[in-house]
């Protein structure tokens, strides 16, 4: 199929001339949604395979994914599009992974007998009362990974089941890192519905699918490059071709409009020096890192937004794909490697993806994933080390044996991962406010965005982007793959203008948020305040110790008098006369104090871990809106 | 995050960590009920059990509620001075705990 024809001259390039940077999932998406609409536009890839980051690498037959992509989704055009792409050749997988851990392997998601067995009865003691110690005392400010996972699991399970992973994934101390990545990647998921789930099977909450615990995924026969590849075919047939290779290397812009893009190309060419054309453009859709996109912006954008742009972090990494000389190795899709004496952070099993991953059935081929800096020390160690690193890590917690392994080869996958440190919300912030002002510039895709998306999400933002251009006015800001709660209202308008909106883009309305704003309402406490519920309880009592020793001596009734007298085992130097009743009254207030205190103060802890509920609730519904 | 959202989000953190006051009639009218009910069941269960002296102890509180014996009748009469005696407490507990916390917001 012949490419639109580029030019360097931007008056010869036709009227709705889209270009698309990047050809990930979000950028090829966009690019066959263009060509389903008949507009005209092309994507520019750097590298020279599209996929992105769900690439899938051909090495000696075998397929390797770059992180293990599984494909479940709640958006219901999503899964659509998947099948729409692949057809038959998107099998249903069932999903099995395991941690390991000092030498053990669990479960995961978390099954409480075999957790039990592998932690050991005092281990487990020690992760109850740590659980309930967060339920009473939970950290108030929840504002990092940290505090965040151990009020839901207690500390002693973070420490065990997400510290050392998490920090390896990273390459930062959980303490430094937001809590906003574990609300959306964890969400709606603390201990109780993990073991409730361990126990009744698959968990919901109001019918919402726990978010880490999808048992079953949909994944290409031949790895998740496959969807891409045939995108990319299925666009270009529609008119819109990838071009590999081609790098965007800076971003023209005129009276708040993006008006060319400059390439840089495999081979030079004649209408421009070097290798760089200048292709012109009506709308640009970007998936390309949104730090560069800012970096490539001519003129340059203000100083602060350039700041804000160098001050985004990325995670990188590399995986070490191995062909062992075994059948099979272990029934997991993939292990999660918490032990900290091993560099390695996950072991993917490629073969039980998809059987068609591996090219020889006597042979299993597995991708260690190291995740890294770029240019830190194993980012910079040669391929020959990696692949003999790797050899004897998954060696060393038994895996394989070294000497099984066939060959290795590594992939290195530069800014894999948006890093949502405790300045990235304002950084994002100062570029947003500066890139809206460009209308027909859009940002799209886990990089595009800073987003931690999987990739469906960032399908639906390419499919929005492209729907913009005809007309529609999606935030693409605001998607949020949870979309099945926002179904219930899908008649109600969100477009601007009076525009007939697409049909997800009814979803995005988040329609169930003010009804669950109501249910979180009903769930709303107010504080005792300690002291005066203890001086009102106090008072009372006193008063009332002096009413019942005062009453009968008034009427006149002393006989009764012995019998009251027996308070005095209780309060100290109580007795029926005015030294006694004035010891008493002030002792029953002392224990009256106590008394309304420590109700108040129980209270308001158990409270507490309502309210705690109630943030995490609204920090849910804060996911449903970024 | 809309900016409504963004309000009832406030406004909900607000009311969770705002200190609560009592409701001087429902507290009265709960504890008027509980002890009441307290009152009325402890004689009941005496009388019912019955035996040579029936609720001697409990009897005494005849010193305070005039008219009160530990009878079936006395535990009607037990009902409404467990009620008044309970809802009187629960008041007083509530007017001075809404007094105090007032007080004690507004000097902080």
């Amino acid at each position: 199929m012949e490419t639109p024809p580029l030019t360097a001259n931007p008056s010869e390039t036709s009227p709705r001339q889209t270009i698309i940077v990047g050809a990930g999932p979000a950028g090829l998406t966009a690019a066959l949604e263009l060509s389903k609409q008949g507009l005209g536009g092309v994507v520019f890839e750097a590298d020279d395979i599209v996929g992105g980051i769900s690439r899938s690498v051909e090495f000696r037959g075998c397929r390797l994914d770059i992180g293990g992509h599984r494909f479940f989704t709640k958006v219901r055009e999503v899964e659509d599009l998947w099948h729409e792409i692949l057809g038959d050749e998107l099998l249903v997988r069932e999903r099995l992974s395991r941690i390991f851990y000092r030498d053990t392997f669990f479960d995961y998601p978390l099954k409480p007998l075999n957790a039990l067995r592998g932690l050991g009865f005092l281990e487990s003691c020690r992760v109850a009362l740590s659980y309930l110690h967060a339920q009473l005392f939970p950290i108030p400010d929840e504002r990092t990974f940290d505090a965040w996972v151990s009020n839901r699991f207690g500390r002693r399970l973070f420490e065990i089941f997400f510290e050392t992973y998490t920090e390896k994934v990273w390459g930062m101390p959980c303490s430094e890192i937001s809590a906003a990545w574990a609300a959306q990647r964890i969400k709606n998921l603390d201990l109780l519905t993990a073991v409730k789930n361990a126990f009744l099977g698959q968990g919901t909450r109001d019918g919402e699918v726990v978010t880490s615990l999808i048992e079953q995924f949909l994944y290409p026969r031949l790895g998740p490059g496959m969807m891409w590849e045939r995108c990319s075919e299925l666009a270009a047939q529609g008119g819109v071709a990838t071009r590999l290779q081609h790098r965007v290397v800076a971003v023209q812009h005129r009276a708040d409009r993006v008006v060319s893009v400059e390439v840089e190309g495999p081979e030079p060419s004649a209408a421009e020096s070097g290798s760089r054309q200048r292709h012109a453009c009506d709308a640009l859709i970007s998936s390309m890192p949104i730090s560069h996109l800012v970096e490539s912006m001519e003129p340059a954008a203000p100083a602060p937004v350039l700041a804000a742009a160098r001050g985004l972090r990325y995670r990188d990494f590399l995986i070490v794909g191995l062909l062992v000389d075994r059948k099979t190795l272990f029934p997991d899709n993939w292990i999660y490697v918490h032990s900290p004496d091993v560099r390695v952070g996950r072991v993917q099993n490629f073969k039980n993806w998809s059987p068609e991953m591996v090219a020889d059935p006597s042979h299993s081929f597995v991708g260690l994933e190291y995740f890294v800096d770029e240019g830190d020390d194993l980012w910079s160690m040669d391929d020959a080390d990696l692949v003999s690193l790797g050899a004897a890590e998954a060696e060393a917690i038994g895996l394989f044996l070294g000497s099984e392994v066939i060959d290795g080869h590594v992939v290195r996958m530069p800014k894999a991962y948006p890093v949502y440190d405790d300045e990235y919300e304002r950084h994002l912030g100062v570029i947003r406010d500066w890139l809206n002002r460009f209308e027909n510039l859009q940002t799209i895709g886990r990089n595009g965005q800073h987003r931690y998306n999987n990739q469906d999400h960032s399908m639906v933002a390419g499919l929005y982007a492209v729907r913009n251009l005809s007309g529609a006015a999606l935030d693409l800001w605001s998607i949020n793959v949870e979309q099945e709660y926002h179904e219930e209202k899908s008649s109600r308008p969100t477009s601007r203008g009076g525009a007939q909106p697409p049909a997800t883009g009814d979803r995005l309305t988040p329609a169930r948020v003010q009804n669950r704003l109501d249910d979180i309402l009903e769930s709303a406490f107010a504080q005792y305040d300690e002291i005066a519920a203890g001086a009102a309880v106090g008072v009372t009592t006193a008063l009332g110790l002096a009413f019942a020793t005062l009453f009968p001596v008034l009427r006149g009734q002393p006989d009764f008098l012995p019998t009251l007298s027996l308070l005095g085992q209780y309060l100290f130097g109580f007795e029926v006369s005015w030294p006694g009743l004035l010891i008493g009254t002030a002792e029953a207030g002392g224990l009256g104090f106590a008394l309304g205190w420590s109700t108040a103060r129980l209270m308001n802890r158990l409270v507490a871990a309502a309210e705690r509920d109630l943030e995490r609730r609204l920090a849910t519904i804060t996911t449903f809106e970024l | 995050m809309s900016q409504s959202t963004r309000d009832t989000e406030q406004a909900l953190l607000l009311v969770a960590r705002s200190v609560a006051r009592l409701r001087t009639a429902i507290v009265a009218l709960v504890g008027g009920m509980v002890c009441g009910t307290g009152l009325f069941v402890a004689t009941l269960w005496l009388v019912i059990k019955g035996g040579p002296t029936v609720g001697p102890t409990l009897g005494l509180l005849r010193v305070y509620y005039p008219g009160y014996s530990v009878t079936w009748g006395g535990s009607i009469v037990g009902f409404f001075y467990g009620a008044l005696t309970g809802a009187a407490v629960g008041w007083c507990v509530a007017f001075l705990y809404n007094r105090l916390a007032d007080r004690r917001l507004r000097r902080s």
